[in-house]
This record gives C-alpha cells, sequence and structure tokens, in this order.
C-alpha cells in the first residue's frame, strides 16, 4: 500500500480542530494543521507513553522506499476515560492501517492522530466533546 | 486473667474513643474524580459496526460554575513583586524550555492537583495521586509542627488540622525549582501552599492558597473546584517518554497540568 499526502482545505482541517486543546504543546508547536495527510501502512508498534501515545508504521512511500512513520497521539489518561486502551490500537498491530492526520512542520515522517481506519473496518478518531457525548458534532 | 479482662476494657475504650474522634469530623476516604489537565473533546470509536463514544469528564480541572459555598474569595492571578514581573514574563514565554513538567518533571504541590485517592485516620492522611510524571503519595500527619529533620522536597513537609469541618493542610519546605501554577509562576523557597477540603454533598471541594513573602505581595487564593467521588480505581500510569520537544516551532505549551 503505498503512502498518499493529501493536502486539504482549510475547512476540512476546522472539523477536526475542535478537540485540539493539548495538554503537553499546542498542536500548532508542532504539525501544520492547514494541512492534512493520509497515511496507509503496517502499524508496527504502539507505545503507551506519557504525555501522549505513539504509533508506528512502516509505509512504501511514492520512490518505493518503505519509510518509518511514527504517529503522535493524545494521553493515556485522556484516552483511557474516552473508553480507549492500549488494546484498542495494539490488537491491530500487524495489519494495514490507515492512519488521518496533521503533518508536523518539519516534514518528516511524523504525524498527528485526527483518526485511524484498522484493516478490518473498525476506526477511531477524536472528535468534539459534543460528539463524543452523543449532542452532534 | 484480671489484667486481661481490664486491658480489654481499655482498649474497646480507646477504640471507642478513636470512632468517636474520627466520628465528629467529615470523612475524605476515597477515590476521587482526575482532576489533571487532559485535552478537549472525546473519542468515536466504531467497533465491529458499534459505534462507542467517550469523553473525559474534565469538570474537576477547572473552577466550579457558579462558586463554591464555603470558598474564599478567589484572586484572578498571583501578584508578584516588581522585581519579579520580568522574569515571570520570561517564564511564561518560554514555557517548554523553562517547565520541568515538559519533560516529564514532577509538578509538586499545589500544580499537582487534588489527590486520586485519600486514606484518612484520626492519625494521618494518605494522599495518592495520578501523575504522568509518576504515581505519587503523600503522608500527612495530624499534628501542629512541622518536621525539622527533611530536605526540601517537590511536594513539601505537609501537616493536617482541622477547621471546623474543613480539613486544612499546610506544605512548606518546598524545592525552588517547581511552579505553582501555569503561566510560569515561579516561587521561592518560603513558599507555603494550605489547601483545604470541604465537603458538598457527595462531592469534595478544594481550595489552595499560596504565600510567599518573597515573591509575592499578597497571598494568591485559586478558584475552588469541586471534585466529584469517583468509580474509577487508581491504576499505575504509563511511563513518561518525552520525545518532541525537539520539534517545536515556539516556545509554548499549554496547560500541562
Amino acid at each position: 500500500m503505498n503512502f498518499r499526502a493529501a493536502v486539504l482545505g482549510a475547512a476540512g482541517a476546522a472539523l477536526l480542530a475542535a478537540g485540539s486543546l493539548w495538554a503537553h504543546h499546542s498542536v500548532t508547536a508542532v504539525f501544520d494543521t492547514s494541512k492534512r495527510i493520509v497515511v496507509a501502512g503496517e502499524m508496527t508498534e504502539v507505545e503507551w507513553v506519557n504525555p501522549h501515545i505513539f504509533l508506528h508504521m512502516k509505509v512504501k512511500a511514492a520512490t518505493g522506499a518503505m519509510q518509518d512513520w511514527k504517529i503522535e497521539g493524545g494521553p493515556p489518561a485522556w484516552y483511557r476515560r474516552a473508553n480507549v486502551n492500549k488494546a484498542s490500537f495494539s490488537k491491530h498491530v500487524g495489519q494495514m492501517v490507515s492512519v488521518d492526520g496533521y503533518p508536523s512542520k518539519d516534514s518528516g515522517p511524523y504525524g498527528f492522530l485526527l483518526k485511524i481506519t484498522f484493516a478490518d473496518g473498525d476506526s477511531l478518531e477524536s472528535v468534539s466533546a459534543a460528539e463524543a457525548q452523543g449532542k452532534g458534532k | 486473667m484480671t489484667y486481661r479482662i481490664l486491658s480489654a476494657v481499655l482498649a474497646a475504650g480507646a477504640g471507642a474513643s478513636l470512632l468517636l474522634a474520627q466520628a465528629k469530623h467529615p470523612d475524605f476516604t476515597g477515590i476521587w474524580q482526575y482532576s489533571v489537565a487532559l485535552p478537549g473533546g472525546g473519542v468515536k470509536q466504531v467497533v465491529q459496526g458499534k459505534v462507542v463514544l467517550g469523553a473525559p469528564d474534565a469538570s474537576g480541572r477547572n473552577p466550579a460554575k457558579g462558586g463554591v459555598a464555603g470558598a474564599m474569595p478567589a484572586t484572578p492571578a498571583p501578584l508578584y513583586k516588581t522585581e519579579m514581573l520580568a522574569k515571570v514574563k520570561d517564564t511564561d514565554a518560554n514555557q517548554s524550555k523553562t517547565d520541568g513538567t515538559f519533560y516529564c518533571g514532577k509538578p509538586g504541590v499545589p500544580r499537582i492537583g487534588p489527590p486520586r485517592k485519600i486514606v484518612q485516620t484520626a492519625g494521618e492522611l494518605l494522599f495518592f495521586y495520578e501523575d504522568m510524571s509518576g504515581d505519587q503519595y503523600r503522608i500527612i500527619p495530624f499534628t501542629a509542627k512541622h518536621r525539622e529533620d527533611v530536605e526540601p522536597s517537590f511536594n513539601g513537609d505537609s501537616i493536617a488540622r482541622w477547621d471546623g469541618e474543613t480539613l486544612v493542610v499546610e506544605s512548606v519546605n518546598f524545592v525552588p525549582d517547581t511552579w505553582f501554577g501555569e503561566n510560569g509562576y515561579v516561587h521561592s523557597d518560603a513558599m507555603k501552599v494550605t489547601e483545604r477540603f470541604w465537603k458538598q454533598g457527595e462531592n469534595m471541594a478544594y481550595q489552595v492558597t499560596v504565600e510567599d513573602p518573597k515573591v509575592l505581595t499578597a497571598p494568591w487564593v485559586q478558584a475552588a473546584r469541586v471534585i466529584k467521588p469517583s468509580d474509577e480505581p487508581l491504576i499505575e500510569s504509563a511511563a513518561c517518554v518525552e520525545d518532541d520537544a525537539h520539534r517545536l516551532t515556539n516556545k509554548d505549551h499549554h496547560l500541562q497540568r
């Protein structure tokens, strides 16, 4: 599966900005929230660490070369209280996944997790508090 | 035999007195809501076709809406001495460089917030914390005098007393390299932190006052918070591995605690 980087419009980025209050650094300090990327490849590892978790992926670049990607998520304490645990991710290790996120400003293979879709069709995404409480977007 | 009976009677009497003493005051023993800053929003999962929603309850992190009965009037921000203003401004402007908690350091009292679990006995309090820097505890005796044989620490030396129905915990002897709040609120080795706990029905009200005559012109009284009881057991926090400071394109961070 090839890596695809998609630059979306500002409206697309704004859709997922609602839940962006960050406990470690501001999202914009590291990531370009005016753009969106889609990274697809094999999830090889889940680092369940503070201050935020990391997902590792092996991605085939357009050149055909394999590239190691690192995706930054939220803090474990936040996930735990949103009904998510390490197994929510790690049960999919070794499988192909697709991550929708923000690219890092340094243009390296590093992204901010907004949504991950697993090989079986399951998914996990950051949403606004209202949506997470079933009150609409 | 007579001695044994007498001992038993005395022991029973002492136990009853102890229970009586405990019964006079509210009991804060229990697990309390996680009240450290977290990102906003929540998570939507799709698991085998079913939607699962979840969002943390952040109410314990922020000042209680509408105020809290029994709380002292809050001061919006610490009032620093003139000679401290430039340092605080610079510390605040360079948070991701100057804040030890950014690099997994201990936040210290009072920045660590209210305890996640309290065990209250007649003689002491045990506070347990769930924190990204590592899970911590405090053992706080009911006594009038601070220890003089301990080194300065992140959480200070704490003693407890009752002020009517309010539990008062007073802490001194801090290391000077923590902050007592967000926005670069530095302090000196003279800082004294007073935490007040009182019951609001089943909830626990929590209010912090920071005094530091070396750097502040007046005590800083934080807005009271209301902490809900929780049935979520404490678990060991994940290790803290800071790995993106080198990627930062500015010097800020947000609501570390």
